[in-house]
C-alpha cells in the first residue's frame, strides 16, 4: 500500500515536470532584465506605469530622444524648425520602417497623433498632449507641421516621451485592445512573445534605422520581492535588476558579480494641507521644514548619495534658484516658530505615506522621529496605492509623502504639482499660477530659467511642502554588462552593451 | 464541508456529559511533560511580556540613525548597550522584541476571542434552535468557508484601513466558522441527551439550558481549538505585514519586524532571525500546551 | 441520493451568490480605480469622463445587477488594468496555481503520512517525539521567511536551484517546499492522531488477536480508516492553497492566480477581483463536493441524506 502510494506520487511529480515548459537558455546574446512588476500592456499610448513604459520604450520609438538637460536629439524626426511661435515644421528620416514593414511617414505620424483624441481611446497621456497641441498637418510624404494653442516651450520634449508612432494599417486591422498585447512599433526591439505572468521576450529588429543594439534578445521578467531580485542577479539568472535599495550596495559590490548604477532619479516630498489649521499658518510650515534632518537621513538611509533639496525644483534641473540654501535642521528654531504660532505645547499631526514606495517605511519613521523632537506628535498612516491616491484627491491628508521623478523639464512637474488648474487639493497661489503660465510660453531657455527661479524662491518661502531630497534610483547590473541607467529611470536596453 | 461538522457530532455522541473541574484538568495537563513544558514556556513569555519594563526600560522607538545595523553584543562591532543589536533606524532590537511581544500576543489572543465569541453565539443558536435559523447560519458559514481567506482579509482591511483593532476584528471574523461548526456539532448531539431533554421537559427556559448545561460541555473543544488557533493568527499577522497590511508602524510587532527585517537578511541577520525565533518559541509553547490540553480534556479531539 | 445532490446544488448557488455580493461590495467600497488608471497630472474633467465611461457613476446595486446579468451569460468583463478579458487572464494563470498547490500537497502527503503512521505505531519513541517536535517547528515558521531562507541556501549559496519563476521541475521545488512544509507538519500530526485513534478501535484489536501480522493490520485495516479524515482535510486545504499562495507566489515570482488577485485588489481592478474570487470559490466548492463523495465511498456507514 505504502509503496504504491509513493510510486503514484512520484509519477505525478514527473508528470508535472514534463508538462512544464523548458527554460529558455540564456546565451551571451541574451540580456535578462528583472523588474518589480510586470507590464500591464505594451502600447505606450495606453499606459503610464513606469515598469510598463520601460518595456514599451524598447519597442516603440518617438520623434525625439529627450535628453537629461531637457533638450531633445533627433530620433524619427531628422530636422525641425519653428515657422512661427505656434508651429513646428518637422521632417522625418526616410529609412525608418515598422517591424511589419510599413513605412514610417508623415501619414503614420498623423495617424498616431489623431489616435490620441480618437473616441474610446483611454490614453493617460491625452491630457498632456491635447492641452498643448491642437493639430497636425501632413505637408508631404516625410514632412508635417504640428501646432500648439499657445507658445509651448517643452513641446518637443513632451512629444519625445509621450507620442509613440504606430503603424496605421496594423492598428486599424487589429484594434487598440489587441495592439496593447501585440504591438508593432518602430523601435530597436520587436516583441517576440509575451507569456503573461512569466516573461516578455524581445528580439533585435534588423531593419532598425538607428545603431543596432548590442544584445540580440532581451527578456523582461518581473519579481516583486526585492530579496529574490537580488538573488537572481547574484546567481546569474538576470543581468539587470530594478528598484534596488542603496543598502544593498555593499553586498552586491562585495559579491564580485554585479555593481549598482549611480543613477539618481526620485524626489520624495512631504506635502502639507495648507488650507486647514494649523498648517494654514506659514510659520508652522516653516517649523516643519526646520524639523527634518535631511542631511542625516540622506547619509544614513541613502549612503550619503541623496541630493538635498532647497525648494521644489530639483537642484539638478534648470530653473532651480541659485540663491537658495536648504532649510537648516534646527529643532530649537522649529519650536520657537511653533510657539510664535501659538502651539507652545506642540501639535498632534497625521502623516500619510504610500506603502509601495521604495524605502518609504524607514524614511517615514525617521522623519516622524525628527518631527517629534520639534514638538510635532506624529501618527503615521500607511496606505496602499489606491487608498493613498483616493484620500489625496479627496483632500483627506494633513501631511503626506509622495514623490515625483526628478524631471529635467521644470514645466513637467512644477506645473503639474503646483498649478491650481492641475491640482489645487492642498495649496493654491495665484502669483505662482501666473508665473507657471508664463514660464511655459517663453522659448528662450535662459529667460525661462529666471521665471522658474522666481517660482522656486516663492515656494521656498511659502513652504507648501517640507522639502526633502533627491534619492538614487538604482539598478543592479551584472559585471559583464555595461549599463549606466538614465535620469528618467526607464530601462531602455538599446543603451546596454557587453563589457569588454 | 458539513462532513467535518458531522464528524464532530459523531465524536461527541460518544462523550459522556460531564463537567470537568479546573483542578482536575490542571492535574491532567500537568501529568504530561510536553504540556508542562509548553505551559511553563508560555507563562514565561507572558511574564516577560508583561513585566519587562521593570528590568529593561528602553524606548523601542528611540532612533539613532548613525548607529544603524549594530550587531548583537557578542559579535564584532556589537555593544552591550544594545544586547541584541539595532535595526535599520538604529532602534534597540531587544526593546522592540519585548514590546512586540505584547502586540503580537494581544492580536493573537484577541482575534481568537472574537472568533470564538462569534462562533459560540452562532453555533449555539444554530444548533440549539435548528430549523430555518440553522440553515441560514450554515449557508453563511459556507460562504465564509469558500471565500479565500487571504482575499477577504485584504479587501476588508483595504476598506477599513490598518489598525490593531481592525486587524483583530478581521482576523477574528474570518475565522469564526470553525468554532461555529464545532459548537453546533456538539450542541446537536447534546440536545438529544437525557439530561438536556429532562431539563426541557420540566420547563427550564432555553437560556438556562444553554448556559447551565450546554455551554460547560462544549467548553473543552473550544479551549483546545482556540489555543491552537492563537498560533495560526500570529503567523497570519506576519503574512499580512509582509503584504504591508499588518499593524501600522511605529508600534513594533514580531510579524512586522520579521517582514521588514527580510529586506536586510544578508546584511543584518539578526533583524529577521530574532523575531522569527521569538515567534517560533511562543508558537511552540502554545502548540505544546494545546496538544496537552487536548489530550487531557478530550482524547477524541485529536484531529481538530 | 438525488434530493441530496439537488440540495448541494442549491447550497452551491447560494455560496456563489453570497460570494459575488460580498466581493462586489467590498471591492467597490474600497475605492475607485479611475484615478489609478490616469497619470498623476490628469485633470478633474478627465477623471469624471473616464468614470462616466466605465459606468461608476450609477448606484452600486445597479452596477451589481449589471455585472451579475453579464456574468450569468459568461461575460465577466475586461480587466481594467490589462484591458483584456478577465477570464482569459485567469485561465492563463490557473495552471501555475494548480501545479504549485498540487506539488505542495503531494510533498506534504508523501512525507507526512508515513511519518505520522510510524509515529503512531511507535508512540512515545524517540522517533515519534523527534518528528512531532519537528512538525511543531514546521508549523511555527512563516512561509515567506522559509522561502527567502531556501533561496539564500539553495540558489545563492549552493547554486543548485533557480531563484524564481516557473518552467522546469527545478523551478517548482523551492516554492512547493516552502508552501508544503507547514502542510507536512499539519498532516503528520493529523495522521498520527487518527492512527492512534484507529489503532485503539475494537476491530483492530480483533485483527491483532487473530494473529495477523502487524504490518498487515496497519496497512490493510488501520490506514484505510485513518485515510477518511486525512482526505477530508486534504480537500479543504487544497481549496485554501489555491487562494492562499499569495505570499509564496510573491517571494518566488510564481505566475499564479494568488498574486494576480492581490495586485487586482490593490489596483481596484473590479472585474478581475470578482472573477477570480468566483473561480476560486467554485473550485473550493467542487473539491469539497468531491471529497464528500469520496468520504461516502470510504465510509458508507454514515447516512448523509438526512439533514443534520
Amino acid at each position: 500500500m505504502m509503496k504504491r502510494w509513493m510510486l503514484i506520487s512520484l509519477l505525478a511529480v514527473i508528470g508535472l515536470a514534463l508538462g512544464a515548459f523548458p527554460a529558455a537558455a540564456a546565451g551571451a546574446d541574451t540580456l535578462v532584465v528583472v523588474q518589480e512588476a510586470e507590464p500591464v500592456g505594451l502600447d505606450l499610448m495606453q499606459n503610464s506605469i513606469q515598469t510598463t513604459m520601460s518595456v514599451c520604450y524598447n519597442i516603440h520609438d518617438t520623434l525625439f530622444h529627450p535628453q537629461e538637460d531637457a533638450s531633445v536629439l533627433p530620433a524619427l524626426a531628422e530636422k525641425w524648425e519653428k515657422t512661427d511661435d505656434l508651429t513646428w515644421k518637422i521632417t522625418l528620416r526616410k529609412d525608418a520602417v515598422f517591424h511589419n514593414g510599413e513605412p514610417v511617414n508623415a501619414a503614420a505620424v498623423k495617424f498616431s497623433f489623431d489616435r490620441v483624441s480618437k473616441e474610446g481611446m483611454q490614453s493617460p497621456h491625452k491630457g498632456k498632449l491635447l492641452s498643448a497641441f491642437t493639430e497636425l498637418a501632413v505637408v508631404d510624404e516625410y514632412t508635417f507641421t504640428i501646432k500648439t494653442g499657445k507658445p509651448y516651450a517643452p513641446g518637443l520634449y513632451i512629444l519625445g516621451y509621450y507620442l509613440p508612432i504606430v503603424p496605421p494599417k496594423y492598428v486599424q486591422e487589429v484594434g487598440d485592445e489587441k495592439y496593447n498585447t501585440d504591438p508593432v512599433g518602430c523601435g530597436p526591439y520587436k516583441l517576440s512573445k509575451w507569456m503573461r505572468g512569466e516573461e516578455i521576450v524581445l528580439e533585435r529588429f534588423d531593419k532598425y534605422y538607428g545603431p543596432q543594439p548590442a544584445y540580440k534578445t532581451v527578456v523582461f521578467k518581473a519579481n516583486p520581492e526585492e530579496a529574490s531580485r537580488v538573488a537572481s542577479l547574484l546567481t546569474g539568472e538576470a543581468q539587470v535588476a530594478s528598484a534596488i535599495p542603496v543598502h544593498q550596495r555593499k553586498k552586491i559590490a562585495g559579491s564580485g558579480k554585479a555593481y549598482l548604477t549611480n543613477q539618481m532619479g526620485v524626489m520624495p516630498y512631504l506635502g502639507i494641507n495648507t488650507y486647514e489649521a494649523p498648517f494654514d499658518d506659514v510659520r508652522v510650515r516653516q517649523a516643519l521644514n526646520h524639523a527634518i534632518d535631511k542631511a542625516l537621513i540622506g547619509k544614513a538611509l541613502f549612503g550619503g548619495k541623496a541630493i538635498i533639496c532647497n525648494g521644489p525644483i530639483s537642484p539638478r534641473t534648470f530653473g532651480a534658484s541659485p540663491n537658495l540654501k536648504p532649510y537648516a535642521y534646527d529643532p530649537a528654531k522649529a519650536k520657537a516658530l511653533l510657539k510664535a504660532a501659538g502651539h507652545a505645547d506642540g501639535l498632534d499631526v497625521r502623516l500619510a505615506y504610500p506603502t509601495y514606495m521604495s524605502q518609504i517605511q524607514e524614511q517615514a519613521e525617521a522623519i516622524a522621529a525628527n518631527m517629534g523632537k520639534a514638538g510635532f506628535r506624529v501618527t503615521l498612516e500607511p496606505y496602499e496605492r489606491a487608498v493613498m491616491w483616493e484620500r489625496y484627491k479627496g483632500k483627506k491628508h494633513q501631511l503626506y509623502i509622495y514623490w515625483w521623478d526628478d524631471a529635467p523639464e521644470p514645466d513637467r512637474y512644477i506645473y503639474s504639482l503646483f498649478h491650481s488648474k492641475s491640482r489645487d487639493y492642498y495649496y493654491k497661489n495665484e502669483a505662482v499660477d501666473a508665473l507657471l503660465d508664463k514660464g511655459r510660453t517663453i522659448m528662450d531657455r535662459a529667460e525661462r530659467a529666471k521665471v522658474y527661479a522666481q517660482i522656486d524662491e516663492m515656494l521656498y518661502e511659502d513652504a507648501p511642502w517640507a522639502y526633502l531630497y533627491i534619492v538614487p534610483e538604482v539598478f543592479a547590473v551584472a559585471n559583464d554588462v555595461d549599463y549606466q541607467g538614465r535620469r528618467d529611470g526607464f530601462l531602455n536596453m538599446r543603451y546596454a552593451k557587453p563589457k569588454k | 464541508m458539513n462532513v467535518q461538522a458531522l464528524r464532530n457530532a459523531q465524536l461527541f455522541d460518544k462523550i459522556e456529559p460531564r463537567l470537568r473541574y479546573a483542578g482536575e484538568t490542571m492535574r491532567e495537563v500537568a501529568r504530561r511533560p510536553s504540556a508542562l513544558v509548553g505551559g511553563v514556556m508560555l507563562v514565561l513569555v507572558l511574564l516577560i511580556s508583561l513585566g519587562f519594563p521593570l528590568f529593561y526600560p528602553i524606548d523601542p522607538l528611540e532612533q539613532d540613525l548613525l548607529a544603524r545595523f549594530t550587531p548583537p553584543a557578542w559579535q564584532d562591532g556589537g555593544v552591550w548597550v544594545h544586547p541584541l543589536g539595532t535595526d535599520n533606524l538604529g532602534r534597540d532590537v531587544l526593546a522592540r522584541l519585548l514590546h512586540g511581544s505584547r502586540v503580537s500576543l494581544l492580536v493573537g489572543f484577541s482575534a481568537v476571542l472574537v472568533a470564538a465569541l462569534a462562533g459560540i453565539v452562532l453555533g449555539l443558536v444554530s444548533g440549539y434552535y435548528g430549523g430555518r435559523l440553522d440553515s441560514i447560519v450554515m449557508r453563511i458559514a459556507d460562504v465564509f468557508m469558500a471565500y479565500p481567506f487571504m482575499l477577504l482579509t485584504i479587501s476588508v482591511i483595504a476598506v477599513l484601513g490598518t489598525s490593531i483593532f481592525n486587524l483583530i476584528l478581521v482576523l477574528g471574523l474570518s475565522d469564526w466558522v470553525t468554532y461555529a461548526r464545532t459548537i453546533r456539532g456538539s450542541v446537536l448531539s447534546l440536545k438529544e441527551k437525557e439530561f438536556v431533554e429532562a431539563s426541557r421537559a420540566i420547563g427550564t427556559p432555553h437560556r438556562v439550558i444553554i448556559f447551565r448545561h450546554i455551554l460547560p460541555n462544549v467548553f473543552s473543544p473550544l479551549l483546545v481549538l482556540g489555543t491552537l488557533r492563537v498560533a495560526n493568527i500570529i503567523i497570519w499577522e506576519s503574512g499580512l505585514s509582509f503584504l504591508g497590511m499588518g499593524v501600522p508602524p511605529p508600534m513594533p510587532t514580531w510579524g512586522r519586524m520579521l517582514a521588514e527585517g527580510r529586506i536586510y537578511i544578508t546584511d543584518a541577520w539578526w533583524l529577521v532571525t530574532l523575531p522569527g525565533v521569538a515567534i517560533m518559541i511562543t508558537i511552540l509553547a502554545i502548540n505544546l500546551l494545546g496538544d496537552g490540553l487536548r489530550d487531557a480534556l478530550d482524547p477524541r479531539l485529536r484531529n481538530i | 441520493m438525488l434530493p441530496y445532490l439537488l440540495k448541494r446544488l442549491w447550497h452551491t448557488v447560494f455560496v456563489i451568490i453570497g460570494i459575488s455580493v460580498i466581493s462586489f461590495f467590498f471591492i467597490h467600497l474600497s475605492g475607485d480605480p479611475v484615478m489609478l488608471m490616469l497619470p498623476a497630472d490628469a485633470s478633474h474633467q478627465e477623471i469624471e469622463a473616464l468614470r462616466e465611461q466605465l459606468g461608476f457613476n450609477a448606484p452600486l446595486y445597479e452596477q451589481y445587477f449589471r455585472f451579475a446579468f453579464r456574468a450569468i451569460q459568461g461575460d465577466f468583463g475586461n480587466s481594467l488594468y490589462y484591458k483584456i478579458p478577465a477570464m482569459q487572464l485567469i485561465i492563463e494563470r490557473l495552471p501555475a496555481s494548480l501545479e504549485l498547490a498540487t506539488a505542495a500537497m503531494i510533498i506534504a502527503l508523501v512525507v507526512a503520512v508515513p511519518i505520522g503512521i510510524i509515529s503512531a505505531v511507535r508512540r512515545g519513541s524517540l522517533l515519534d517525539m523527534g518528528s512531532m517536535l519537528g512538525a511543531l517547528f514546521g508549523l511555527s515558521m512563516p512561509h515567506f521567511w522559509l522561502g527567502i531562507m531556501l533561496i539564500l541556501l539553495f540558489s545563492v549559496q549552493l547554486g543548485w536551484l533557480p531563484t524564481s519563476g516557473r518552467g522546469t521541475l527545478a523551478h517548482l521545488i523551492m516554492p512547493s517546499l516552502a508552501l508544503g512544509l507547514s502542510l507536512t507538519a499539519m498532516f503528520a500530526r493529523l495522521t498520527r492522531s487518527v492512527m492512534l485513534e484507529v489503532l485503539n478501535l475494537d476491530y483492530i484489536r480483533t485483527a491483532r488477536s487473530k494473529g495477523l501480522r502487524e504490518r498487515m493490520v496497519i496497512s490493510k485495516h488501520a490506514l484505510k480508516n485513518a485515510l477518511i479524515p486525512i482526505v477530508t482535510v486534504a480537500g479543504m486545504q487544497f481549496g485554501f492553497l489555491l487562494g492562499g499562495t499569495v505570499i509564496i507566489e510573491t517571494v518566488f515570482a510564481w505566475p499564479g492566480v494568488g498574486r494576480l488577485v492581490v495586485q487586482a485588489i490593490f489596483n481596484r481592478d473590479y472585474p478581475l477581483v470578482q472573477s477570480i474570487v468566483l473561480v476560486l470559490a467554485l473550485i473550493f466548492v467542487a473539491v469539497n463536493f468531491l471529497v464528500d463523495m469520496l468520504y461516502m465511498y470510504l465510509d458508507p456507514q454514515i447516512n448523509y441524506f438526512e439533514d443534520k
